[in-house]
């Protein structure tokens, strides 16, 4: 009995000054945390999708207050940007909204496969031995950029895989996966315009591998006003110049494959 | 001094914790992924292992065997050691977020880290004085941060190899640590005593 009663001294004694000492270092170690960090996180779309170029939201709301500069949450929009600015006390700057295409349009059956592939399911292991397509430009159609995407926008339709702009926020995390860079970021205004068509062969070449892709015959480069220009056998909009609706709406009619596209 | 450069020597290569007693491994394994973290991990474990050492050295020594409690030891040793990890908690979250961040689980893991236990019971078992002790702790810690960093450098090359996949982030780390062993075998015999 006397030796318990001892090793409980004992015991006690030493926890008791080990925690007068603990509780002493940590007042002094005190770790401030800036409750607007709490305050902008929650007004952040809390996806951490990375498209701020920071590692995610917190570490964004942590960088906007340090440095007191507008960083743009992309995913987040005008709105949350201007309530961000709201509290630290700054200006928002104006962003324009983007939205991922993908520059290929070929459905399924229209791309010609030129072996049998029996790999891992993935872009990435496919196009190592070169695409099974034979367009060499084309969506592999394995579906890389649906896993990545944070916002579940993107899905194959049965024909060929799609983004649903509605659902899009332009965080870029598809246009990096994709080994054929066929995805971009297109600005958007109500509505998207793009080419669906990512060949750079000469036409002949190109309309032996597939239907629908664009020959660069030029027909939307020539018409008045057009915001169209064909660089390496393949048409290309100027985003600076898509006021004139028209001269989109014509040339969209008037393409012979029918690559450009509008989508809202 | 002879003894002292022996229990150096011999703790941090011959009879390494980590590679040759196998003590500590979680973190070694867990930490070991980026230099910069495997550095700091092997600061915090060092200045842990000292000052473990030498607190419970002077605590065994003054307070238990004075009064025949020597069967407080386990509890006494991991009462100085979970206190002394979370000075070094407080510290590290104090002047280096990054580092806190990069460590993780693994800093409060050192609290029951059977590495640095074991550093106080074989001090214990061995019957080392207090210099020995603060030596033994001191180079105990050292070796582990030795062996750390040298997995952190070669697990960086690594994510530059083409490893088939099936021995990819796991099955090739516990690999490196078992050749890595082998080589750690080959000091075994430097010194006799």
């Amino acid at each position: 009995m006397e030796k318990a009663v001892e090793g409980l001294i004992v015991l006690g004694g030493i926890g008791f000054i080990l925690s007068i000492i603990l509780s002493f270092l940590s007042e002094k170690f005190k770790v401030e945390e800036n409750p607007l960090v709490e305050k902008i996180l929650k007004i952040l779309p809390q996806i951490n999708c990375g498209a701020c170029g920071f590692s995610g939201c917190e570490e964004f709301a942590r960088r906007v207050i340090e440095e007191k500069k507008p960083y743009t949450c992309i995913p987040g929009g005008e709105e949350v940007n201007k309530k961000i600015a709201q509290i630290l006390g700054l200006k928002a700057e104006k962003i324009e909204a983007k939205k991922a295409v993908i520059r290929c349009g070929a459905k399924k059956e229209e791309k010609k496969v030129s072996f049998y592939y029996w790999g891992p399911s993935s872009c990435v292991a496919a196009n190592i031995l070169g695409g099974n397509i034979d367009c060499l430009y084309g969506c592999l159609g394995f579906g890389d950029c649906i896993e990545v995407c944070p916002q579940k926008a993107i899905f194959f339709d049965g024909a060929r895989v799609k983004i649903d702009i509605k659902k899009c926020i332009g965080c870029g995390r598809c246009v990096e996966v994709c080994p054929r860079n066929l995805i971009s970021l297109v600005p958007y205004k109500e509505e998207v315009w793009f080419v669906a068509c990512n060949n750079k062969d000469k036409g002949v070449e190109t309309k032996k591998v597939c239907k629908s892709g664009c020959i660069g015959c030029g027909i939307c480069a020539r018409l008045k006003e057009s915001p169209f220009f064909i660089k390496d056998n393949l048409s290309f909009i100027d985003y600076e110049r898509t006021d004139n609706k028209e001269a989109l709406f014509e040339a969209k009619n008037r393409c012979p494959v029918s690559c450009i596209i509008r989508d809202d | 001094m002879k003894d002292l450069i022996v229990i150096f020597i011999s703790t941090v290569l011959i009879n390494n914790f980590v590679l040759t007693y196998f003590l500590g491994i979680c973190p070694f394994l867990g930490v070991s992924r980026r230099i910069s973290s495997a550095l700091g991990m092997g600061g915090a474990v060092i200045f842990v292992m000292t000052l473990s050492a030498s607190i419970s050295w002077l605590i065994y020594h003054y307070i238990l065997l004075r009064f025949n409690l020597t069967f407080l030891e386990y509890v006494v040793f991991i009462l100085v050691i979970a206190s002394l990890v979370q000075i070094v908690e407080m510290f590290i979250r104090k002047f280096s977020p990054t580092l806190f961040k990069a460590l993780g689980i693994y800093l409060p893991l050192i609290t029951t880290n059977c590495a640095i236990l074991g550093c106080a019971l074989f001090m214990v078992a061995r019957n080392y004085n207090f210099l020995e002790s603060v030596i033994f702790g001191f180079s105990a810690g050292l070796g582990f941060s030795l062996v750390l960093l040298v997995m952190a450098g070669i697990r960086e090359e690594l994510n530059f190899c083409d490893i088939p996949q099936v021995f990819r982030s796991a099955p090739i780390t516990l690999i490196t640590a078992g050749i890595l062993a082998l080589c750690f075998m080959g000091f075994s015999g430097i010194l006799s005593f």
